[in-house]
């Protein structure tokens, strides 16, 4: 079990990591662009490519954020909860969060089959083949939907919730970027 | 199917989702979902992973990361504590002395970071001990930062600018300058609180500290260079209409990172942590942006905003009675949810209402950006409260109080810029004018 539960922390973390490189891929795209266009050079599908690395970025960062108590809701009931009651909102959050979760995982994943079975191609000068970039998106879908799951069957088992509202008050730097 | 009973299941649901504590973007999935579900006979899934795929993959959002990213790196550079030394000397000598350094240097911030709570906690890193040691009035020093840090949304770069403006397709460039104006106005309006209360309530004020010659104002001044150096890269940019926002984003990172070496405060720990928070917090605008794409395809094929857009032309409203219901919807709406989830969750259906009453989207940005940062100050849900607790340690209720003066002002800048629609729409006007880009 604990060795389950490491590789699943790991894996939420490292597609974060992933995440934080498409982030800084972004910024050197967006450069690169600035800088042939002020040389006169004009590569083909910069744009696209910081599109791509735009919803790498958000959907391989999901469950590592959902891991950090990144992803906001309402708290202004559930804080009301003690106890048992909080347990069950709680379980009622993560059921429904998993099957909404689970819904966009399963149609990303079709998403991108479909898109490599007709080899849809990116509509601007790049052509990139679609389902190259939407696997990200895929993938991404996926672990949130593990992560999810992942925190109901823990919390169903009886692990610790979180602080809930005072959580948030926490520290500054937690709320800086909102 | 009736559009009464139809409108009663959609905020049900929405309602109970949200209300139970969901997660904000997946209880905009869950919506969209049952409303396509209830309603038409098209293959949802499929429709829902395109249209969030097209809209996450889209080259105007990448703005979004880059200026919260700027933002995180400022905010662990030594950037508070030379605002307050290059600020502090001009500004002790006007009644209410120092208090103004939470307003100039929260307006002075707002121009390189796109959010509030970043804002408020930057300034107020240096600020709050400062001006407690000095012997400002408690109530003074955090009701101020807590008006004052909504600047950091109006005035450019703004996150909930770039997601408006992605929101309505609206050149966020255009977005970015009309906010400038209206949020200096708004600086001065604070400030002009201060002297009022100063003048009135001259006895609870601290005397005046070191009195600075004027050629020591100029020597502390040279601290915001690199912060008035950054101001130009990004915005001077965009007006000249050299850059793009996300270009000018990436110039504002460039420029950042630069600082933050020079200052020494660049190390491995404080990029990580300054990327990784970045992308926690875009990450969260992401999936509430991907929630807001389904819902506004759902509630096309409903019809509603339509029906609800002529219902509301039916009325004859005038557009002022309009804006007048808005601004307290969205106070009120504010006051259970943060800015950005109000903005996205409403547009699909306020954006046809807005249009058929002929207002310029524009100038509804602002008016909307100005509205929303009202309720960022109104508890129980305000971010700028949640900041100041965690680093005053008050309640939120007191915050709050101390914040109230700072709601008025800033309801009497929307009465203005209703009034006088050319402080949002003047500056755009003259950057189309220009040489085109």
């Amino acid at each position: 079990m604990a060795s389950l539960r490491r590789s699943l922390d790991r894996l939420y973390l490292a597609a974060g990591a992933l995440a934080g490189l498409c982030l800084i891929a972004i910024g050197i795209l967006v450069l690169l662009s600035i800088v042939t266009r002020l040389l006169g050079i004009y590569v083909a599908g910069l744009t696209d490519y910081a599109g791509y690395a735009m919803a790498a970025s958000s959907f391989l960062a999901l469950a590592y954020t959902f891991g950090c108590g990144g992803h906001i809701r309402v708290e202004l009931v559930l804080a009301k909860f003690t106890g048992r009651r909080r347990r069950w909102a709680e379980l009622w959050c993560l059921a429904v969060g998993t099957f909404l979760a689970g819904y966009l995982a399963w149609f990303s994943v079709k998403m991108v089959r479909v898109s490599h079975m007709l080899g849809d191609v990116s509509e601007s000068a790049d052509a990139t083949p679609l389902w190259i970039p939407q696997t990200a998106m895929a993938v991404g879908a996926v672990l949130l939907a593990v992560a999810l799951a992942d925190r109901l069957i823990s919390v169903a088992l009886g692990a610790p919730l979180d602080g809930g509202v005072e959580a948030q008050a926490a520290h500054p730097e937690d709320v800086v970027g909102e | 199917m009736d559009q009464l009973l139809l409108t009663l299941i959609f905020l049900g649901v929405l309602f109970f989702l949200l209300g139970s504590g969901v997660w904000v973007g997946l209880s905009l999935l869950g919506v969209a979902l049952v409303g396509m579900e209830l309603f038409t006979s098209r293959p949802v899934g499929d429709a829902m992973a395109t249209t969030i795929w097209t809209a996450s993959s889209s080259w105007t959002l990448t703005a979004l990361p880059l200026f919260i990213w700027m933002g995180e790196i400022l905010f662990r550079t030594r950037l508070s504590e030379d605002l307050f030394t290059g600020l502090a000397p001009w500004l002790g000598g006007l009644p209410g002395r120092l208090l103004h350094v939470n307003i100039a240097g929260c307006a002075i911030f707002a121009a390189i970071s796109g959010s509030s709570a970043a804002t408020v906690a930057t300034v107020g890193k240096m600020a709050i001990p400062e001006l407690r040691r000095r012997g400002y009035p408690e109530r003074m020093i955090i009701g101020t930062l807590a008006g004052a840090g909504t600047l950091g949304l109006l005035i450019p770069p703004s996150i909930i600018l770039i997601v408006y403006g992605v929101t309505v397709n609206e050149s966020i460039a255009s977005l970015f300058m009309a906010g400038v104006l209206p949020g200096i106005m708004l600086a001065f309006l604070f400030m002009a609180y201060i002297v009022l209360h100063a003048l009135l309530r001259p006895e609870g004020m601290p005397p005046r500290g070191e009195v600075f010659g004027f050629v020591q104002k100029l020597r502390n001044s040279v601290y915001l260079l690199p912060v008035v150096l950054l101001i130009i890269a990004v915005l001077g940019s965009i007006y000249a209409g050299i850059a793009t926002a996300t270009e000018a984003a990436v110039l504002g990172v460039t420029g950042s990172l630069i600082l933050s070496a020079l200052q020494r405060s660049l190390t491995r720990a404080s990029f990580v942590a300054s990327l990784m928070g970045a992308l926690r917090t875009s990450c969260m605008i992401a999936l509430i942006l991907a929630g807001a794409d389904f819902l506004s395809l759902a509630m096309g094929f409903t019809g509603l905003p339509r029906n609800l857009a002529a219902w509301i032309a039916g009325l004859e409203l005038t557009p002022l009675a309009l804006i007048a219901a808005l601004t307290v919807f969205y106070i009120v709406l504010g006051c259970f949810l943060d800015g950005i989830s109000a903005v996205v969750l409403t547009m699909a259906v306020v954006e046809p209402m807005v249009r058929q009453a002929g207002i310029d989207m524009l100038w509804f940005g602002i008016f909307l950006v100005i509205v929303v940062e009202m309720a960022q100050i109104t508890p129980p849900v305000g971010f700028n409260l949640f900041v100041l607790q965690g680093m005053t340690g008050h309640q939120i209720l007191y915050i709050a109080r101390a914040a109230l003066p700072m709601f008025f002002i800033m309801a009497l800048a929307v009465v203005l810029v209703v009034a006088f629609p050319e402080i949002a729409t003047w500056l755009p006007a003259q950057m189309r004018a220009g040489p085109p880009a």
